[in-house]
């Protein structure tokens, strides 16, 4: 009878154990020592990825050189379809890459889910971390732990076709309501161009006319956060940018799908009259088909003479926390992320260093990057820093409402209050 | 992707064991069945049990990587998806687009079986042929040629309309929610008909040609031979390839993910199965995706009992 | 008259089922310019294996092929192994619980295998840690997922080719000295290769077709790609390279078809004669 009842104590106890879903263990101390073998290394893949490819093909022949043994492969991922690629390599740390891009965006989910490595001490013994711009060091750090080494910084701007613009007699806008006036102007003389080439996945385009318009699409509250995309200057913004997605200037059925890049991409082919872009794609642009007939302005706001608040743009290289690889990782983020590569990168892509001296080097001789200096003097803004926001953007809840917009299916008050509670639902995790 | 063949395989009632050619082999009957039980245990029935477990769980991203305490959360997981009327969109589209995928196969699977048997069989080998060649072709391959042929730009299909004067220049396919789903299906219906077709083939040419002969001989039209005298005999044929197909096309997942990127604009096109997917590995709700994958089993195997009561 | 019109529907109706297959190979055959033209041709005068040349070299898509012809291959040798014997002992073997077993089996059929992805996920990623080489990111878990969905189907069809070789010649055999064991591998599997082809079909198919299963366990690097996931790198919804995708969809494709058509005689007799001209 006793031998019976332990038993089942026994099979109770292994049931309930076998009971709660399994954990990955990624709380062990950070990384081993190996110093061979193979580096993975995964990358984000740009509009337009060949110069990003020379330049980091380079820094990897370097690297190969100077560690016996070491082969660095190199993976680009579509920043688009990033989410479960990321979540799969925290899930797994056996599978997990050594070295990654992320968007400065995902620090604080990576964070939470114990992505990345706390590079705090390695980036105080680095000789040239002391030159990193602070404010640009302050968006890798989390509770006073870096996690990335800063790759380039990022705004957008409004690239704009000056051959299409001298020919139909039009001024670059000056506010959002006229950008859509010039836009719907465009095609509606140009029927084979869109006005403006910008998507439903576009999230970045979408966040400055939020803000130009006084809103925003969450607020915080002490710790916590609330979504306020559903407030009327939010509304407003977000009505603004919708309208730009419709058959007279950038057809839905084309448009509504479109991340960021592949605008960019649809301007660089000429498929479009102006784009919102950012100075890193610069090498894209100049591959297209519209090279040297094209200007940039900062993207206007409300009224004129305003600059619309960019959105504070920025990747990161960081080394995963599970890697076997972990001092080795750091090397290779400290050479591909250095002032030499900041500044090859720069030259191959237009993407601007995140080195006090660096960027003063550049700075001074290249009108290109004016307009994005204006926008950055004219005051950034940023996403809601929280871990809440990584699964936000992951279930596509903004580009989602854009899209209903788009499609027709929701008006703007429909769409925003439901994202507004999907945020929410987000945020109260 | 070919839909699973059913074994109209030789009468599978065994002789052998009704005689008790080995009685009591307990022992070597279970060394034999080893193997298959150890796999079938392990990746089939465990994880069919810890599917139900990560569904009452608060599992995320922190949680699955050992960041963040687990917390038990009973049916919360079922209560607020059965309360997202996004849930029920999802479910309402599956149903329909599955009915939309079978009964599309049934048809025209039917149909081409009897013009089959019409045939010379030199044509009906033929048509067999090219139906293999639907049925073997990959669901990724099929997905992608599909695409190419609908595609805005250099499809085919817009070219050849806008030749008749019958389209815009650069029809997308893929925006509209049923346009979407209308050519995913028809994609599905192209590799899922052979099935269908082949099964219906073998039953219609088993039936004695004298049945049929009697019938036209007692003075009944051919749609009345159809009605009263093939379709009873092939009554359970017919039940066979529908549950099988409904099982198949309720769990679609690669045609939709790869022909609408992903589930379609705003996720008009998400099929539960889509849907699970995202939730989880995307949108890091791995118990909310594991409370979709519950529903869907249910209710498949709801479809398997009737599936059983046929077979029986 | 009618069985004229019979035979052009016949042939008309074959003409568009295989006509998608046509366009694929079309495609993949064509120079880059006549895939990008506005105005597609039904033939091309000057076929290039261009497409093919970039997939295979730049793409890496024979490493994709190898990797994905070895998951189906390990799936179709092991579960025909495993199918083998379970079938024996449902259909030779007298003991308890088989017809429990034969119910659990038809309804194991059933389980839809892609609600099982997130718990597999996390079994898999659990195994890594004991046997790296069947967890996440290796083709090993990729095996094993698709053993255990094809055992189900193969075991059952498997039942009905052993049951029907007559029990007089095992009989036989026993009287000749012959072991169970040495019966059922010397005499029985020979005897049901019919079956075992059929079966081996439809493992061979799921395994190679997969594209869920891949998309989620292969979280990093390149090597271990299958098919499907090569596929869908490709597609990069800038620039469609069409010609390269429809190469890989070919490539793709081939082998399932060959394999369709060989063993279409053998499964015949798996289908019960439904092919049969």
């Amino acid at each position: 009878m006793r031998f019976r009842h332990a038993c089942a104590t026994v099979l109770v106890v292994t049931v309930v154990a076998a009971c709660a879903p399994p954990q990955a263990d990624n709380t062990g101390d950070q990384g081993g020592g190996e110093t061979t073998g193979e580096l993975t290394v995964w990358l984000f893949q740009e509009a337009s990825n060949g110069p990003k490819e020379a330049v980091v093909d380079r820094a990897v022949a370097e690297f190969e050189q100077a560690h016996e043994g070491v082969t660095v492969n190199v993976e680009y991922l579509p920043v688009d379809g990033r989410a479960p690629r990321f979540n799969g390599a925290f899930n797994d740390p056996a599978s997990a890459p050594d070295v990654a891009e992320f968007g400065n965006t995902d620090l604080a989910g990576y964070a939470a889910s114990n992505g990345f490595a706390d590079l705090t001490a390695d980036l105080d013994a680095w000789d040239e971390g002391a030159d990193l711009v602070p404010d640009v060091l302050d968006t890798a750090t989390i509770d006073d732990k870096v996690y990335g080494v800063p790759w380039f910084t990022g705004t957008r701007a409004l690239y704009y076709r000056t051959d299409v613009f001298t020919e139909l007699g039009l001024e670059p806008p000056a506010t959002l309501a006229e950008l859509t006036e010039t836009a719907r102007a465009i095609r509606a003389a140009k029927p084979d161009l869109y006005g403006i080439a910008v998507g439903g996945k576009y999230l970045f385009a979408l966040l400055p006319y939020v803000w130009a318009h006084g809103g925003d699409i969450a607020e915080r509250d002490g710790d916590a956060w609330s979504a306020t995309i559903d407030s009327p200057a939010a509304r407003a913004g977000f009505a603004r940018y919708a309208e730009l997605i419709t058959p007279d200037i950038c057809p839905p059925a084309q448009c509504a799908q479109l991340t960021g890049s592949q605008s960019v991409a649809a301007f660089a082919g000429g498929k479009a009259a102006m784009t919102i872009g950012g100075d890193f794609n610069r090498a894209a642009v100049d591959e297209g088909a519209v090279k040297g007939k094209y200007g940039v302005v900062p993207l206007p706001g409300t009224t004129d003479g305003q600059i619309a608040p960019a959105f504070a743009g920025g990747n990161l290289l960081g080394v995963l926390r599970s890697s076997d690889r972990r001092q080795l990782g750091w090397e290779f983020v400290r050479l591909l992320g250095g002032k030499d590569y900041q500044r090859a990168m720069y030259d191959a892509m237009g993407t601007m260093p995140t080195f006090t001296d660096v960027q003063d080097g550049i700075a001074g001789d290249d009108e290109f990057l004016v307009p994005f200096i204006e926008t950055v003097q004219a005051g950034t803004r940023f996403v809601p820093a929280t871990p809440a926001w990584t699964q936000i953007d992951a279930q596509a809840v903004l580009p989602t409402a854009l899209q209903q917009v788009a499609t027709g299916e929701l008006d703007v008050n429909t769409a925003t209050s439901a994202a507004a509670a999907e945020m929410d639902a987000a945020f109260a995790g | 992707m070919a839909p699973p063949i059913t074994p109209v395989a030789p009468d599978a009632r065994t002789r052998a064991a009704r005689q008790g050619l080995h009685r009591g082999e307990t022992r070597s009957a279970l060394l034999y069945l080893v193997p298959a039980g150890v796999v079938l245990v392990g990746l089939l029935a465990y994880p069919l049990y810890q599917l139900v477990v990560i569904s009452l769980y608060d599992y995320g991203q922190p949680q699955a990587a050992g960041a963040a305490p687990l917390v038990f959360l009973g049916f919360e997981n079922y209560v607020s998806l059965l309360g997202d009327p996004r849930f029920w969109d999802v479910l309402a589209a599956t149903v329909l687009f599955a009915a939309v995928c079978v009964g599309g196969s049934l048809l025209v699977g039917t149909a081409l079986a009897v013009l089959a048997t019409r045939a010379s069989p030199w044509a009906r080998k033929l048509l067999f042929l090219a139906a293999l060649g639907a049925w073997a072709t990959p669901a990724m391959a099929g997905s992608y040629v599909w695409l190419f042929l609908f595609d805005q730009d250099f499809g085919l299909v817009n070219e050849v309309l806008s030749t008749l004067g019958l389209a815009v220049d650069g029809h997308s396919w893929t925006f509209g929610r049923f346009s979407a789903f209308g050519l995913v299906a028809g994609e599905i219906i192209w590799c899922s008909f052979p099935f269908v077709m082949v099964t219906m083939y073998a039953g219609i040419s088993a039936i004695p040609r004298e049945v049929v002969e009697a019938a036209a001989l007692d003075g009944a039209s051919a749609t009345r031979t159809a009605t009263s005298v093939l379709l009873p005999i092939l009554r359970p044929l017919i039940a066979i390839a529908t549950v099988q197909s409904t099982i198949w096309d309720f769990k679609v997942f690669t045609q939709i993910y790869v022909m609408t990127n992903g589930g379609g604009v705003a996720g008009q096109n998400l099929v539960l199965n889509v849907f699970a997917y995202q939730e989880a590995f995307a949108g890091q709700r791995y118990g909310l995706g594991a409370a979709i994958g519950v529903v869907m089993t249910v209710l498949l195997m709801l479809i398997t009992v009737v599936y059983l009561r046929i077979r029986r | 008259m009618r069985r004229r019109a019979a035979n052009a529907a016949c042939v008309l109706i074959a003409a568009a089922v295989a006509f998608p297959l046509y366009w694929m190979v079309l495609a993949a055959l064509k120079p880059p310019g006549e895939i990008q033209s506005a105005d597609p041709r039904p033939w091309t005068l000057a076929p290039s294996l261009d497409s093919f040349r970039r997939v295979l070299d730049v793409q890496n898509f024979g490493l994709y092929f190898v990797n994905s012809l070895v998951v189906a291959l390990l799936v179709v040798a092991l579960s025909l192994v495993a199918a083998f014997l379970a079938a024996v002992a449902l259909t030779r073997f007298r003991f308890r619980g088989r017809t429990v077993l034969l119910v659990m089996l038809l309804v194991a059929q059933m389980v839809p295998v892609e609600a099982l992805t997130i718990p597999l996920f996390f079994l898999m990623r659990s195994f890594g840690e004991v046997v790296p080489a069947v967890g996440l990111n290796q083709l090993g878990s990729l095996v094993l997922v698709h053993l255990a969905f094809s055992l189900p189907f193969a075991i059952w069809m498997l039942r009905g080719f052993v049951a029907a070789v007559p029990v007089e010649l095992e009989e036989a055999a026993a009287l000749d000295g012959a072991s169970r064991f040495r019966f059922t591998w010397r005499v029985l599997f020979p005897l049901v290769a019919p079956g075992l082809v059929a079966a081996s079909v439809l493992s061979f198919i799921h395994a190679w077709n997969d594209f869920l299963f891949a998309r989620t366990f292969l979280i990093s690097g390149t090597d271990n790609r299958t098919l499907p996931l090569g596929l869908l790198v490709f597609f990069k919804p800038e620039e469609q390279d069409w010609g390269a995708i429809m190469a890989g969809a070919t490539l793709m494709t081939v082998p399932v078809l060959v394999f369709f058509v060989v063993v279409q005689r053998h499964l015949v007799s798996g289908l019960g004669g439904a092919l049969k001209g």
